[in-house]
């Protein structure tokens, strides 16, 4: 194959690959601190979409045309407010569901992420149908046989990369970092430890949840639209990407959500002649590696509660 | 005399507890639990498995909500505070079984039982004393907690629970599933750590070592104090053997 075409390849792999990241990283870090899965996680992120798609519509109708700007505007109001919303969620139906059977944390969190997009549906002007999301950065590209290097995808593939290295400095170099990883170990001695449980609950949504929505802007820069339904697929395959790195691990979730875009390249690659199907292709892949690894790649609780 | 009462008012992490019934799924483990742990002094509970001991420490902690009864704590009532703010009264806690976060390093660890002290200075200060204390850990501060022998990892919990700077330490099985001459050290220790002037509130199962140190005892069967007194007192009662040997639990 030519090498040009496959440089292009790698970098779409690498772009919808870091997209999963930063939504598989918000499901282990909920599982990791409140042993819970947050259906709803998908559907923040389409909210976030659409709140960034609401912000240059309004940043545009008010006469403020710098495309930085409108960008760096959006993106605050999505990952501002989808951190508040999974603090929100956290505080009203997540803690309060402490006690319950894990299903039935499940079950609300679900029918909360239908709530959700259903309200994107009924409530966005048109937000039935999908929507344009305006090409905010400069689409100058550089040609190198059959690979173009455009500049829009390196800025999403560089500005995405840093995100990945804030999170790895965040866990392990802050004391929030700190409380966070304790709790996720041992609840009641990290509360012994002073930490203020809640607190530190509220503030991983937070983080969970602002990371699912700047995904959500890197989402519509990356393809031009987005619509309703966005998170449904986007949320499934940043959960199997956390479960098959090892769900608990925040690398074993970065890794799992660039294997998945890696399968789904390698699906195009094998059968171009069925590229439609490179995500029954991935999915099918990610069941093998289930079966061969229950507890995914990196068996993060396993190890720590034996 | 004066310097006496000199003494007794500048000692602090005096705890009460006065009343108190907690329960686990309506059936109450405690029953009407009335114990005191006076400043200054080393005082001990003792129990068999199932005596209700730890559901007594969870609930000084705030880790298990009382039903009834009060915990004060320097006078101050504690009862129905979040775990934090417990803690942040000056109670700190040396778990059953270590509780070391097994995939943190040594010195997180160590920081982490310093998590409410805001200035890094006095926080490091902290670190070297416990590293003076216990030069193994000094060695070993980047090493993974989870990957250390139990006696290593009994140090990293003490050092632990002395980096709040608590005035009262609860002790919860220090003894347990340690080597016999680790337990006579760790005895030592804890004598040490009160002779710092901490209040120490220490739960075993090791009758005769407890006592040896103690100040002051109780005795919990079934969720209730059955007996209390000096060591002295204690070491000739039944209700030491009862709790222990007695009718079942």
């Amino acid at each position: 194959m030519d090498v040009g075409l496959l440089g292009q390849y790698v970098m779409n792999g690498l772009m919808l690959g870091m997209m999963y990241a930063l939504v598989a990283v918000g499901f282990t870090l909920f599982f990791g601190v409140m042993d819970i899965i947050n259906f709803a996680h998908g559907d923040v992120l389409t909210v976030g979409a659409f709140a960034a798609l609401a912000t240059i519509l309004g940043l545009a109708g008010i006469g403020v045309d710098s495309p930085w700007i409108q960008l760096a505007g959006a993106t605050l109001v999505a990952v501002t407010t989808m951190a508040a919303l999974g603090a929100v969620i956290a505080r009203t139906l997540v803690l309060p569901l402490k006690g319950a059977p894990p299903l039935n944390t499940l079950l609300i969190t679900l029918m909360l992420g239908t709530a959700l997009h259903e309200g994107v549906r009924l409530f966005y002007p048109q937000g039935a149908n999908p929507q344009r999301f305006p090409s905010l950065l400069p689409t100058d590209a550089y040609s190198f046989g059959h690979f173009t290097l455009r500049i829009d995808s390196l800025l999403v593939l560089t500005t995405g990369l840093l995100l990945i290295v804030g999170i790895h400095l965040l866990i392990n170099r802050t004391k929030l970092g700190l409380a966070i990883r304790a709790v996720a170990q041992d609840e009641d001695t990290a509360k012994t430890m002073g930490i203020n449980y809640t607190l530190i609950v509220l503030a991983t949504f937070a983080i969970g949840s602002g990371l699912a929505a700047f995904a959500g802007v890197l989402h519509g820069l990356y393809y031009s639209e987005v619509n309703f339904a966005m998170g449904l697929l986007l949320g499934v395959i940043g959960f199997s990407a956390a479960i098959v790195g090892g769900l608990g691990n925040i690398y074993g979730a970065i890794l799992g959500g660039f294997l998945f875009s890696a399968l789904q390249t390698i699906g195009v690659l094998a059968m171009p002649f069925a590229s439609a199907y490179k995500d029954v292709f991935a999915f099918a892949v990610v069941i093998l590696i289930m079966a061969w690894r229950p507890t995914g790649l990196i068996s993060e609780k396993i190890s720590q509660r034996v | 005399m004066s310097a006496a009462e000199t003494t007794a008012t500048t000692a602090t992490g005096g705890l009460a507890v006065e009343g108190v019934y907690t329960a686990y799924d309506k059936a109450d483990v405690l029953e009407d639990v009335t114990l005191e742990a006076q400043p200054g002094k080393i005082t001990c509970l003792l129990g068999s498995n199932g005596s209700g001991k730890t559901t007594l420490i969870r609930s000084v902690l705030g880790l298990t909500r009382p039903n009834r009864g009060r915990i004060r704590f320097d006078g101050v009532d504690l009862t129905g505070l979040p775990t934090h703010r417990i803690v942040a009264a000056g109670i700190a806690c040396i778990p059953e079984g270590r509780q070391v976060f097994p995939k943190l390093t040594v010195e997180e660890n160590l920081r982490l039982g310093a998590y409410q002290e805001p200035n890094p200075d006095v926080v490091a200060r902290r670190l070297e004393k416990v590293y003076g204390t216990f030069p193994r850990l000094k060695e070993r501060q980047a090493q993974i907690a989870g990957t250390l022998s139990g006696g290593e990892q009994a140090m990293v919990s003490i050092g632990r629970g002395l980096m709040s700077a608590p005035k009262l330490l609860i002790v919860d099985e220090p003894s347990l599933g340690l080597a016999p001459i680790l337990v006579k050290e760790n005895f030592n220790i804890i004598r040490r750590i009160n002779g710092d002037g901490i209040t120490v509130f220490l739960v075993e199962q090791n009758v005769r070592q407890t006592l040896a140190i103690a100040d002051y005892g109780y005795v919990l069967r079934k969720g209730r104090v059955v007996a209390a007194g000096t060591p002295g007192e204690l070491g000739r009662t039944q209700e030491v053997h009862a709790a222990y040997f007695g009718q079942g639990r």
